[in-house]
């Protein structure tokens, strides 16, 4: 049963490849929608059964990068992303001049901190080099969570963007290192703490909610949304989507399989 | 901008310098044996030849940036740390050695089989047509190998961003691709060239200069 499933899920990839293909870039039962493996991708996929009973074909597309995704939203070569949340919308539209819409929010993945050793920060040692993701969004989201339990100080025109070059005060002498974010859980070991993102303190077994010494709030600006091009918003395939993607179906599962690593927010 | 481009720079030199020698010492001898260990050449042995080639291919196949994570285990061996600039020398090192393996292989194979052959009969042992032929009469394409080798250096030392080593590729990507400061972008990828360009220069014409000996 599940062979045949993933038989048809490939074969219909590929004719929607092929449609792709031909320039039928705007049907209406066709949603082509850019995620990130985890959990975006694994939340669209409970979907597609769902939606294909209500005629809308879901074509997942996954990218491990941050920054095509919502240029292949603009140039038309998707119809829909799921990987961002909106501050980082907000900057990436208004510096590549895009004209995208948020269409729902489902999720927050919370970042977090984990110390080697030690068990709160009080007990963070002068010195200790603390890694955080290279990536400027999170590499900012990550200083600003450091910064807001007093850890460091960031000069005051940062924002969003910081990066370790931008710490002013730094009371305990923290070496910041920025690397890839996937290959913080496997270097935790010998450095004395990571910031990692909730995704992939998952995948590699740590729990934000249990093992993270600080912890992004529920409420936090960073919950992940769905986008599209805006004048599509109000498309009935869009409506589905988010409403299928907003289901307890999709509640239950973040809840029984990510164990406050992924909260819902809806 | 200076105060993100010079430390950068530094970086960059840091890690190509030593993974160019670390690579040297590891692929230089493992290209000679390649060559002579072949079929039909002064130190014939088949098997290991083959044995040789196969490992050689893996590590070549290895994708950088998956190489740079698998090897982390080596890297705190040998630097005690698997993140860092100097770390990063291990994975540059381990990914270029093969790479100048084949290299050096290609220059060695260049020299005219007739002055070995002449050689062997002159009765020459095999360390000494390898010291005493095969590397001179290879210089200069040699010289072009190893130019052709940091150039690659360069290359790869622009992912290791992603184990926190720094350099002009990193800056380029973090302030370039992902803050969008075009300007920083510019200036690294201009630096990078002038670099690449500089090492092409003096490596042609040092290999110029001794092929006219």
């Amino acid at each position: 049963m599940k062979k045949t499933k993933a038989l048809s899920l490939i074969i219909v990839l590929l004719i929607s490849v092929l449609a792709g293909c031909s320039g039928n870039s705007s049907d209406e039962n066709l949603i082509r929608i850019g995620v990130t493996p985890e959990p975006h991708s694994k939340l669209v996929n409970l979907i597609v059964d769902d939606l294909e009973k209500q005629g809308i074909t879901l074509e997942i597309i996954e990218f491990t990068d941050y920054v095509k995704p919502n240029l292949a939203l603009a140039d038309g070569e998707i119809d829909a992303n799921f990987f961002q949340h909106q501050p980082y919308l907000d900057d990436f539209a208004a510096a590549e001049g895009l004209d995208l819409k948020t269409i729902g929010t489902i999720h927050v993945e919370p970042m977090a901190l984990y110390l080697n050793e030690s068990t709160s920060i009080e007990e963070i040692s002068q010195e200790s080099e603390i890694a955080i993701p290279n990536d400027t969004v999170n590499g900012g989201r990550a200083l600003i969570l450091l910064e807001s339990h007093g850890l460091i100080k960031l000069k005051e025109s940062a924002g969003l963007e910081a990066t370790e070059k931008d710490i002013v005060d730094n009371p305990k002498n923290l070496k910041v290192t920025a690397l890839e974010a996937a290959a913080l859980p496997r270097v935790l070991d010998e450095i004395d703490g990571a910031v990692i993102n909730g995704n992939f303190a998952l995948q590699a077994g740590l729990n934000p909610t249990k093992d993270g010494v600080i912890i992004e709030g529920k409420d936090s600006p960073y919950a992940n949304i769905v986008v599209v091009r805006s004048g599509e918003e109000n498309e009935e395939k869009f409506q589905k989507l988010i409403k299928a993607l907003q289901s307890d179906e999709v509640k239950n599962f973040i809840e029984e399989n990510y164990e406050g690593g992924v909260v819902p927010a809806f | 901008m200076a105060d993100l481009v010079i430390p950068s720079l530094l970086e960059t030199l840091y890690m190509v310098a030593f993974s160019t020698i670390f690579s040297l010492l590891l692929g230089f001898p493992l290209g000679i044996l390649l060559v002579v260990t072949e079929k039909e050449n002064i130190w014939e042995k088949p098997k290991f030849n083959q044995i040789l080639n196969s490992i050689i291919n893996v590590l070549r196949s290895f994708p950088f940036l998956i190489l740079m994570i698998v090897i982390f285990p080596l890297s705190t061996l040998l630097v005690g740390k698997s993140i860092g600039t100097t770390a990063t020398i291990v994975p540059l090192s381990v990914a270029a050695a093969p790479f100048v393996a084949r290299v050096i292989e290609g220059s060695l194979k260049e020299v005219d089989k007739g002055v070995i052959e002449l050689s062997l009969s002159m009765g020459a042992t095999t360390p000494q047509i390898i010291s005493k032929v095969l590397i001179p009469e290879a210089m200069p394409s040699i010289i072009l190998g190893v130019t052709l080798t940091i150039i690659n250096i360069i290359g790869y030392s622009a992912m290791a961003g992603a184990i926190g080593g720094g350099g002009l590729g990193d800056l380029a990507i973090r302030y370039g691709h992902y803050r969008r400061e075009t300007d920083v972008m510019i200036a690294s990828v201009v630096i990078i060239v002038i670099m690449v360009q500089s090492i092409q220069y003096l490596g042609n014409t040092l290999s110029a200069k001794i092929n006219k000996k």
